[in-house]
């Protein structure tokens, strides 16, 4: 362990999200709402304290790290720009509660879009602004930033993107590290900026259609409005989010090449056609589900199980119908939906559409043995075999992730939620979706939650964000052994 | 610059980090997974899993938009195809080979621009057999280096317990006759690039920049106690070996090869005149004292086995030996040697990685020697018109902290530089840089951009 090196890291990360709460102030500034001290101070208090640390840890050698130090550096990153990011709501009045406070930034951060806001209105427009920042900030990830941006980390910065995007197949897009960190965040500005063009050009206000793009980018979910996307009820704007909520739920260096005109492996991606399949499978369903029972009319059905499918399977969790009160089949599959999440290497949460895959792969080639025992069959995924050890550590992150998950939803239940409400919350939060069934519901929050619960929550958010295995290593005592 | 290495054994890895870490786009192929994960775990470049031999491979890997192919496989075969694979890919990229058989080196056309269009060869045995040469010009020295064609040569000793430098300072050796020029000193595997001030200790080892025409003089200063050199054991009859038992046998030099095996020796035999072929085990004690080891001046150790090498250059130095040259691959035992009483190693691996480098390197670098724990390199470059370094006193010419001028070669003149030496347009500099400012060096040695 470089105590060191993790110190002067999350210095430089602090700097940064600091200086980056010069956005929030600027747009304070524009609207006069009263939170302009407020986000001065939290970006004066920010700066100094990561610029104290950084002094406090100056030394040689600041860029040598290993493997460990890579884990800690993110868990604690992440931890920490949460907790800073707090200051403005604090300090504001917004959300004057710590708890509910750190909930809301870990949220933000970690793209769940669980919020516990009830008049989510009422708040000043520099500190939703910062909120919906919170969320673009964390969509592509803080420590990949950090690695596009500082100068030179080497073997240091790969280790850190390990940690922070730890996608069952590595995919460097570029020789150096830092090269293709820039790479897929000019990907991710670029598709944001097309987003607010979209949404502009089609009468949303400028500030909404910024705040929703910073949003749906990175599969986020929160909405300036109280009832969400639902709010406007307006068809254009439903399709252009559907649309770039699909786009974030696609693996990044597929978009990369894309714009780099490779349109090959566009079109030949395994991943990319079953989660294709998948969400056009489950459009489908519920829309002749919800045909009937819920809309008289075939195109509204069609319109709101589009939109909330494409919402759920990429974890966004914006909401334009109240699915709560659909049929049980439909809500069903939108849970299911929760666990799926969408491509890895997209912005997305959930176990991801390649993990599954490679999961009943394995499955149903240990069906296959039975009938041919000394048949040779690796596992394939397009045409190439997948490692032995790739294989046993999905299946790690699966059993890992169930039983995180159960251990939670018990929790949930012990403090008195109901059995949907209780799996609902947990399935949202650990698959970083945000709105849930029940009392968490697409028309509700999660204010009513206790307070243990709510802490629960945000540790399996920041658990589905840095898919497991990263935070969850530095709580073994192997770990810390020397 | 983007560099693909195909091979991610000792020799590419190794490259493929100090490249990496001088900010160059690399790209490293190997069909080994292990390796492949390896590289992901420790090295900021881009891996692919497959043979460097597959054209799809290679195109995957972005050959068309290269500059330069390193096939630095363990295969000669492999290398080839790999060079003539990226000739039909991408005409223009440099291409570097690592070959070690001497039937392929042989035969000169094959690597023509009309064929293969290799650029460079790289073969580690002639250069070790090239090295140890070198040494044994050199009583006393652990390492010899050659710049300006052999004119220049930077030289490494050990300053022992009576050398009359031990503890002096840098200013002090001014006053010399000779004016030594110590340009990097390794103290206990850190490479200090020193200031006037440094002073050198016991156990030091220090290089020397010196003409070849003074290198007597300078030999004397450091090591007063050398005699030239007059017997030589070699152990091991393999390539390296048997190349240098006959560099030796047309030299007067009295030497003996040793090895095991009935038929390398036989046939070792045959070739020779003078040298004497010995069959034996080179762990026998006994043979050794019988072949009057105690009074050798110089024992090779190249036998295959590196941790053999190692104890036979022990045993031998605890019979008496004077010096010791031992062969170790392995790069990772290197640093440490010295410590138990090696004194010069010979590392295929680390001359190859050498020479690649040396051809890697931006503008007109003529030649680049990683110096002990590989922490600084010892560089020589031709000063270009454009550069910023020429035409202005030494004293005002910024140059980066841990780099120094060791030496300026004009025509047939070699100056040590003063502050006020002025280097002209095309002359030869011989630098000492710590790694960490080989890129402003770089800079500063090569063209400007508003020349164009």
């Amino acid at each position: 362990m470089h105590y060191k090196v993790i110190a002067r890291f999350t210095a430089i990360l602090l700097i940064f999200l600091g200086i980056s709460m010069a956005a929030p102030l600027l747009v304070s500034v524009i609207y006069r709402d009263g939170s302009t001290f407020p986000v001065l101070w939290s970006l004066t208090v920010t700066t100094l304290f990561g610029l104290m640390l950084f002094i406090c840890s100056w030394g040689k050698n600041s860029t040598q790290m290993n493997h460990r130090d890579g884990v800690a550096i993110v868990t604690l990153g992440w931890v920490m720009a949460a907790l800073f990011g707090t200051l403005p709501y604090l300090l504001s009045g917004s959300i004057p509660d710590f708890t509910n406070a750190y909930f809301e930034s870990v949220s933000g951060f970690t793209t769940t879009g669980a919020s516990i806001l009830n008049d989510i209105e009422r708040l000043p427009e520099g500190i939703l602004f910062w909120r919906s920042q919170t969320q673009w900030l964390g969509g592509m990830g803080i420590i990949v930033l950090s690695i596009a941006i500082l100068p030179y980390l080497g073997v240091g910065g790969m280790q850190l993107y390990k940690a922070e995007i730890p996608s069952p197949v590595v995919d460097k897009l570029k020789p150096r590290i830092s090269e293709t960190a820039k790479s897929l965040w000019k990907v991710y500005v670029l598709i944001t900026v097309l987003e607010i063009l979209l949404l502009k050009f089609g009468g949303m206000s400028v500030f909404d259609s910024i705040c929703h793009s910073f949003c749906t980018l990175p599969t986020g979910g929160f909405s300036t409005k109280n009832a969400s996307m639902a709010q406007f009820n307006n068809q254009y704007y439903d399709w252009v989010v559907i649309l770039f909520m699909l786009a974030a739920g696609i693996n990044f260096s597929l978009h990369y090449r894309l714009l780099k005109g490779d349109f090959r492996k566009f079109g030949r991606d395994a991943e990319l056609k079953v989660f294709f399949v998948i969400v056009a499978l489950f459009v489908l369903v519920i829309t002749f589900d919800i045909y009937g029972p819920v809309y008289d009319s075939l195109g509204k059905a069609f319109r709101y199980a589009a939109f909330q499918v494409s919402s759920i399977i990429t974890t966004t969790g914006f909401v334009t119908a109240d699915y709560d009160v659909w049929p049980s089949f439909s809500k069903f599959i939108l849970l299911m939906c929760m666990f799926l999440g969408a491509m890895a290497g997209s912005t997305g949460g959930g176990i991801k559409t390649m993990r599954v895959m490679l999961l009943l792969k394995h499955g149903f080639r240990e069906i296959f043995r039975i009938v041919h025992p000394h048949a040779v069959t690796p596992v394939k995924l397009g045409g190439k075999a997948v490692p032995q050890d790739v294989m046993s550590s999905i299946w790690g992150f699966f059993i890992l992730y169930m039983g995180l998950f159960i251990a939670a939803a018990i929790i949930m239940a012990a403090l008195g939620l109901d059995l949907v409400s209780a799996i609902s919350s947990v399935a949202a939060s650990i698959g970083n979706i945000g709105p849930g069934l029940g009392i968490v519901g697409p028309v509700k929050n999660y204010q009513s939650i206790p307070f243990i619960g709510k802490w629960v929550l945000l540790f399996c958010m920041l658990l589905g964000r840095l898919e497991i295995y990263t935070v969850i290593v530095l709580m073994t005592p192997e770990y810390w052994r020397k | 610059m983007k560099i693909i290495i195909v091979g991610a054994g000792e020799v590419g890895f190794h490259i493929a980090q100090r490249l990496s870490e001088e900010n160059q786009d690399v790209v490293l192929i190997d069909k080994d997974p292990q390796k492949i994960r390896r590289i992901n775990d420790h090295l900021d470049v881009q891996a692919f899993l497959g043979s460097g031999t597959s054209p799809n491979v290679l195109k995957d890997s972005g050959i068309k938009e290269a500059d330069m192919l390193v096939a630095a496989t363990d295969s000669d075969e492999v290398n080839l195809i790999a060079c003539l694979l990226a000739r039909h890919l991408n005409h223009y990229m440099i291409k570097v080979a690592r070959i070690r058989n001497w039937e392929y080196l042989a035969e000169k056309d094959l690597f023509d621009k009309e064929l293969l269009g290799v650029d460079h060869i790289i073969n580690p045995q002639s250069e070790m057999v090239d090295l140890v040469l070198d040494l044994m010009e050199v009583p006393g020295a652990s390492e010899v280096i050659n710049f300006a064609d052999g004119r220049v040569k930077l030289i490494g000793f050990n300053i022992c317990k009576d050398s009359p430098f031990a503890g002096s300072d840098l200013l002090s050796l001014k006053e010399l006759e000779e004016k030594p020029l110590i340009g990097a000193i390794v103290r206990e595997g850190q490479v200090i690039i020193p200031s006037g001030e440094d002073t050198i200790q016991t156990d030091d080892l220090v290089y020397v920049v010196v003409r070849s025409d003074g290198l007597d003089q300078v030999t004397k200063i450091f090591c007063p106690h050398e005699e030239t050199l007059r017997r030589v054991i070699i152990i091991g009859a393999g390539q390296t070996g048997s190349a240098l038992a006959a560099a030796l046998d047309k030299t007067r030099i009295n030497a003996k090869i040793i090895d095991k095996d009935t038929d390398n020796c036989s046939k070792l035999a045959e070739t020779l005149e003078r040298v004497v072929v010995i069959e034996g085990d080179g762990t026998d004690k006994e043979l050794l004292q019988e072949e009057n080891i105690q009074g050798t001046d110089f024992l090779v150790v190249v036998t295959g086995d590196e941790e053999s090498n190692i104890l036979i250059s022990l045993l031998g130095k605890g019979l008496g030996v004077k010096r010791t040259i031992t062969r170790v691959s392995k790069l990772s035992y290197i640093p440490f040697l010295s410590t138990i009483g090696i004194d010069t190693v010979l590392s295929p691996r680390l001359s190859a990685i050498r020479a690649i480098l040396q051809y890697i390197r931006k503008g007109k670098v003529i030649s680049v020697a990683p110096l002990k724990g590989e922490y600084a390199e010892a560089i020589e470059a031709e000063a270009l018109e454009t550069s910023d370094i020429v035409n202005i006193p030494l004293h005002k010419v910024k140059f980066p902290k841990g780099a120094i001028l060791g030496a300026i070669v004009r025509g047939d003149e070699i100056i040590i530089p003063k502050g006020d030496s002025i280097v002209r347009p095309n002359d030869r500099l011989i630098i000492f840089a710590a790694r960490k400012v080989l890129p402003r060096l770089e800079k500063l040695l090569t063209v400007k951009l508003e020349y164009f």
